[in-house]
């Protein structure tokens, strides 16, 4: 899995590409660590990119939200493809993040 | 946050007693959690349960069999008046019989009239049990009304605000045959934050474990069976089959009907209950754990272990156990439920390849160390609290 981090209007937005699973998670649960600050609590992740996504991504996620959250931000996901829509749906998980359609409206979120 | 969790509990010996301890460990510790209340059941003659861990409250709220026990959770949970309320539980967590088994299950709708957020936690539905197995179907006509009061019940059940399932397969029925719109599924996670993998590819001692409660869908014998093939074949080889754990309470008996039936042969070890302290130990000394199921009533908390420990996995061909490996990354050796020979050879496939034997552990392992219970338990925190934000008047 691809995963790139760029500064957009002040707001941290991490672009994920291809398969997002248990080997994939541990370096995204690091960068939450790293740079999620009160100062900087605010991530978008685009997961437009992203066409499988396991249980221990989608708890690296939540783990992820949580820690902006604790911090005074969020985290907004957008851009799903269909089948990790899916995945969302089935665990209930899209109920708990803020999803957007695009990268724009995340950012506006 | 103050979170009541009706389930078993440690010491008692009903069954996702070993679940709850560690959903229970891990919620205490969570920062926004003040308080766990556990609703357990009673001890049988006398016993109490110990000190709790801090943050947690023990309460003995119902009784296995008893046909009360829906009226005293509700009444309990309205005493200790906790914020949401979360059931731990499978369709026969309340009783071995139907009556009482079926009127324990609409605990969870009553606590939901009294006004509580109420979440279930169901490790298995009625849809995938073979009733006649599990020890509740006595002959086609009992199988068929029970199924139908199941029916009545599972409904009951999804009156709840959130159901949560381990399986995606349960989900699909539970949303096609009901029209469940609240049904989720959620990771049954790894008990402990799993240690090291400990491979010992070269064992002196081939041991064959099995664990679990016993009697009902998992049965001792063709592993006995097996075992006795696997001494023929392998006369120059220590081996030890270990059965840990005990009667399943719809089969009391069961396992001194096995000791006597099995008397002559050499080599089986029966440790009885197993206390939580020694669970690393069972599995961390096993060469090989086998399920000897014939039919499952839901995702496999031991297979969850075994991966946990980093053990192979000796296992049925049957749905739940396939679909579970598929979707999570587990992988074992397969053998035709109830037949020896089948799963004498699955073992020895296992004991001749200590690569395999290597190979397939560390996936295992790999597995249940996807997403520890810690991390379950986050998520359903964040699913009680967007219940409880929505309850909020706006």
């Amino acid at each position: 899995m691809d995963m790139n981090v760029s500064m957009v209007n002040g707001t941290n937005v991490i672009t994920l590409n291809g398969r997002f699973d248990a080997f994939e998670a541990p370096p995204l649960i690091k960068w939450f660590e790293d740079n999620v600050t009160k100062e900087q609590a605010d991530v978008v992740v685009d997961l437009g990119g992203v066409n499988f996504l396991d249980s221990a991504a989608l708890a690296s996620l939540v783990k992820g939200m949580k820690r902006c959250r604790e911090r005074g931000g969020d985290l907004v996901i957008c851009n799903l493809q269909q089948a990790v829509r899916i995945i969302f749906e089935l665990t209930g998980l899209h109920k708990a993040f803020v999803i957007a359609e695009t990268r724009e409206a995340a950012l506006s979120a | 946050m103050r979170i009541a969790i009706v389930s078993t509990y440690p010491p008692s010996r009903g069954s996702l007693n070993e679940y709850a301890y560690y959903f229970v460990d891990h919620m205490r510790q969570k920062p926004e959690v003040d308080e766990v209340i556990l609703l357990v059941d009673e001890l049988p003659d006398g016993e109490t349960y110990p000190e709790p861990p801090e943050h947690v409250r023990i309460i003995p709220a119902w009784k296995f069999g008893a046909l009360d026990n829906a009226m005293r959770i509700r009444r309990t949970v309205q005493e200790v008046n906790p914020d949401a309320v979360l059931f731990n539980v499978q369709f026969a967590t309340f009783a071995d019989t139907r009556v009482a088994g079926a009127v324990g299950l609409t605990a969870p709708a009553l606590v939901k009239q009294a006004g509580y957020v109420v979440v279930v936690l169901l490790h298995n539905i009625m849809e995938t049990v073979d009733l006649s197995k599990a020890g509740f179907g006595a002959n086609a006509l009992m199988e068929r009304i029970t199924r139908t009061a199941g029916d009545v019940f599972t409904r009951a059940i999804l009156s709840a605000d959130l159901v949560a399932v381990t399986i995606p397969k349960y989900v699909e029925i539970l949303e096609a045959k009901y029209g469940a719109k609240n049904v989720i599924l959620a990771p049954h996670g790894a008990f402990q934050d799993a240690p090291p993998p400990q491979f010992d590819p070269n064992p002196s001692v081939l041991r064959i474990m099995a664990f679990g409660k016993f009697g009902t869908y998992k049965r001792i014998e063709v592993m006995i069976e097996a075992f006795k093939i696997l001494r023929e074949q392998l006369p120059g080889t220590a081996m030890e089959l270990v059965i840990a754990g005990t009667d399943s309470p719809n089969s009391a008996g069961y396992l001194n009907s096995m000791k006597d039936k099995y008397a002559d042969v050499p080599g089986i070890v029966y440790t009885g209950y197993v206390a939580e302290d020694d669970v690393p130990r069972i599995f961390t000394d096993s060469t090989i754990v086998v399920f000897p199921y014939n039919s499952t009533t839901g995702s496999s908390g031991v297979l969850h272990q075994a991966g946990n420990y980093a053990r192979p996995a000796v296992l049925p061909d049957l749905g739940d156990f396939a679909e579970l490996i598929r979707e999570e990354g587990y992988t074992g050796e397969f053998f035709v439920p109830e037949d020896p020979a089948s799963l004498a050879a699955a073992i020895r496939r296992y004991w001749e390849n200590p690569d395999k034997r290597q190979a397939d552990s560390m996936q295992n392992y790999l597995s249940s160390v996807g997403i520890p219970i810690s991390e379950v338990v986050d998520w359903y925190l964040l699913h009680i609290d967007r219940l409880l934000a929505a309850k909020q008047p706006s």
